[in-house]
């Protein structure tokens, strides 16, 4: 196992920047994803730690070699494709096995490897099969123990649970955080599910255009989002964001809400004061407040500022109810009850904890800190 | 007019006529294009009495294969009456090392092209395929020189290079458009296994390409066996393929024309190729449509 240093990487073709200078520490045994939409550079930042394409300028050290000029099958990493890439000629045996061969691994010896990953992975029945005579599922067991045999320092994984469906995806991501656990090895995951991030990263690495936008452990990326962008995308359903304008009001700052659909009714003032040291010199200004759907809950309770909203609609997804409500003329997503106890109609109170709230600053994006 | 009635098939009778007039249509097409083969076969059969005396569809009496013997062993070709079979083996040890040369290369040019991509791979693809469409006979002085430069003027070696060169824009152009539709994603994760370029080649792409192999052998195959003009340009005498061959053997006349002799002779030519169309013409068809190849 090996910590993964990358310095300032830069990649450009031609006049087109793709990457603008990542830089990210990973220590030993971390478990790292990338985060971010298509065409953001994720896919390029782990083909460059890879080898399979170069820095146009950083650095990349895996342990503590520089392996900028290291050709790929020299810097002893792994990798799981989005497509699998397993070769279609070949047995699963003769797949997992490929890179032992190619390294001049005797052949008892291999056959030993492939037995035991093999196993590891409850797929040693499926050694004489092509990859065609597989299931997405069962290929995607193949990917990994063509990684896992290697046992390399560096596992890659570049999407590697997209092809799959719904139902598989959860099991294989139960699956590799297993192994993560067992292993504890240095692994890089490359995705655009914020789902997977979450519940498999020990810090996530957010990109957009080439740039990190922030890179923290999940919780303090849901809890703190650095700006914005990253508000709206980590969390399901994701983040409402309100635009306020904050007024002066008796115990700290505030700001003056509508809360009914036709905006006909008296506006409720929002109690910001939690936020006193964040709002100062913005009094009097726009900002965009964020509130992500269960700090809004359904009832009264002393957790925040109680409020009676008119609600819209709602949409029961089994587990939680959801109510789509009407805030200043926007819409605004809250958490009604859990399960199907109660009908929500009407005009009913919430609650909103606003302590919990996060404010950005509407022009640059950043969250007021 | 109710929509039901409207909508019903035709009547029986309608639907009956059509469909023996379409019989009637594609019968009349398969003899106007079957006589001509008919007429070959049947006259390559018949001795010279039965040509004379009777009617060129008349069925041959006998099946006397001697015209086919003359034709292979004994037939004047100049002043050698050795028949065909010295040039039909001068035509296989030119097409077989020409088919595999030009089919090897084409498949490595192609996977060069298209897994290793370089800068200008698209400009050198484009020049490459240009030479799809230089006719042979502006290359044929140019192509003398350097044959005789190289000292394989009037040798099968010469003919074998020459086929080899000219075969190679089709080639690349069958593998590199087939080896388009193989994911890079494989080549790549060979890489990260630690396979370099030949590798990956003999143990990843190869074996994913009979399909347009078989495309390859026969459109190679086809184009220098039949080839005429390169043969004839390059080579006399002793060394000329079989379709030289064959034509000096027509030209070449003492008294009366042996029509079952010359018939005979140009099936012996045609005959290796239209058994690989014979026996491989299915899976032609099936690698110039062969997409991805979804592992």
């Amino acid at each position: 196992m090996a910590s993964l240093t990358i310095k300032n990487a830069v990649k450009r073709y031609g006049h087109v920047e793709v990457l603008k200078g990542v830089s990210i520490d990973l220590r030993d045994g971390e478990f790292l994803v990338l985060l971010g939409a298509s065409g953001c550079g994720k896919s390029t930042l782990l083909n460059m730690i890879a080898g399979l394409e170069d820095l146009t300028e950083g650095e990349i050290m895996i342990g503590d070699r520089v392996v900028n000029d290291v050709h790929p099958k020299d810097r002893d990493i792994a990798m799981v494709f989005q497509s699998y890439a397993l070769y279609p000629t070949m047995t699963v045996g003769q797949n997992i096995a490929f890179g032992l061969e190619m390294r001049g691994v005797p052949k008892a010896e291999r056959a030993l490897r492939v037995e035991q990953v093999a196993k590891t992975l409850r797929m040693d029945h499926l050694l004489d099969r092509k990859p065609a005579q597989l299931s997405g599922g069962q290929r995607q067991r193949v990917a990994m123990g063509r990684a896992l045999v290697r046992d390399p320092e560096v596992f890659l994984f570049d999407e590697p649970l997209s092809n799959l469906d719904a139902k598989l995806r959860l099991e294989m991501r139960t699956e590799i955080k297993r192994l993560h656990k067992r292993l504890n090895a240095t692994m890089v995951y490359v995705t655009h599910d914020q789902i997977e991030a979450l519940t498999l990263a020990d810090r996530i690495a957010i990109l957009k255009d080439g740039e990190v936008q922030q890179l923290a452990s999940p919780a303090e990326i849901y809890e703190h989002p650095a700006n914005m962008f990253v508000a709206g995308l980590v969390g399901s359903p994701p983040m409402n964001f309100l635009d306020i304008t904050v007024e002066a009001g008796e115990a700290g700052p505030a700001a003056w809400v509508t809360l009914r659909a036709d905006g006909a009714d008296k506006p409720v003032l929002l109690d910001l004061s939690a936020h006193t040291a964040r709002l100062d010199g913005y009094v009097g200004r726009k900002v965009v407040m964020g509130l992500r759907p269960e700090m809004i809950s359904q009832g009264t309770t002393d957790a925040g500022q109680c409020v009676q909203c008119e609600i819209d609609v709602t949409e029961a997804t089994g587990a939680d109810t959801l109510c789509v409500l009407n805030w200043n003329n926007q819409e605004v997503l809250a958490r009604g009850t859990s399960g199907y106890t109660k009908i929500l109609e009407g005009t009913m109170d919430f609650t909103i904890e606003t302590e919990r709230a996060c404010l950005f600053d509407p022009e640059s994006g950043l969250r007021l800190d | 007019m109710s929509d039901a009635a409207r909508y019903s098939a035709p009547r029986p009778w309608s639907a009956l006529i059509m469909r023996l007039l379409l019989w009637f249509v594609l019968i009349v097409f398969a003899i106007w294009f079957l006589l001509p083969a008919y007429v070959v076969v049947g006259t390559s059969l018949k001795d010279l009495d039965e040509i004379r005396g009777g009617s060129l569809l008349a069925l041959p009496h006998e099946l006397n294969f001697s015209a086919w013997r003359h034709a292979w062993s004994e037939a004047c070709i100049g002043v050698e009456c050795t028949g065909l079979k010295p040039y039909f083996w001068n035509s296989v040890s030119m097409a077989l090392p020409g088919v595999v040369v030009s089919t090897l290369l084409g498949a490595l040019t192609g996977y060069a092209l298209t897994k290793w991509k370089f800068k200008g791979a698209n400009l050198v693809f484009a020049l490459i395929l240009f030479g799809c469409f230089v006719p042979f006979q502006v290359v044929i002085l140019p192509m003398a020189q350097t044959l005789g430069k190289l000292g394989i003027t009037n040798t099968v070696y010469g003919l074998i290079l020459v086929h080899s060169v000219y075969g190679l824009a089709f080639t690349t152009l069958f593998f590199r458009n087939y080896y388009v539709t193989i994911p890079d994603e494989l080549v790549r994760a060979a890489t990260i296994d630690g396979a370099g370029f030949f590798t990956i080649f003999r143990r990843i792409i190869l074996p994913l390409s009979p399909p347009i192999i078989v495309v390859s052998v026969i459109w190679q195959f086809t184009q220098i066996w039949n080839d005429f003009l390169f043969g004839a340009s390059f080579t006399t005498g002793g060394a000329q393929p079989i379709t030289v061959a064959m034509n000096n053997l027509v030209n070449t006349t003492t008294g009366v024309k042996q029509y079952n002799v010359d018939m005979a002779a140009a099936l012996i030519t045609a005959a290796p190729t239209l058994l690989v169309y014979i026996f491989a013409g299915r899976y032609f068809v099936r690698g110039l449509t062969a997409g991805s190849v979804k592992g």
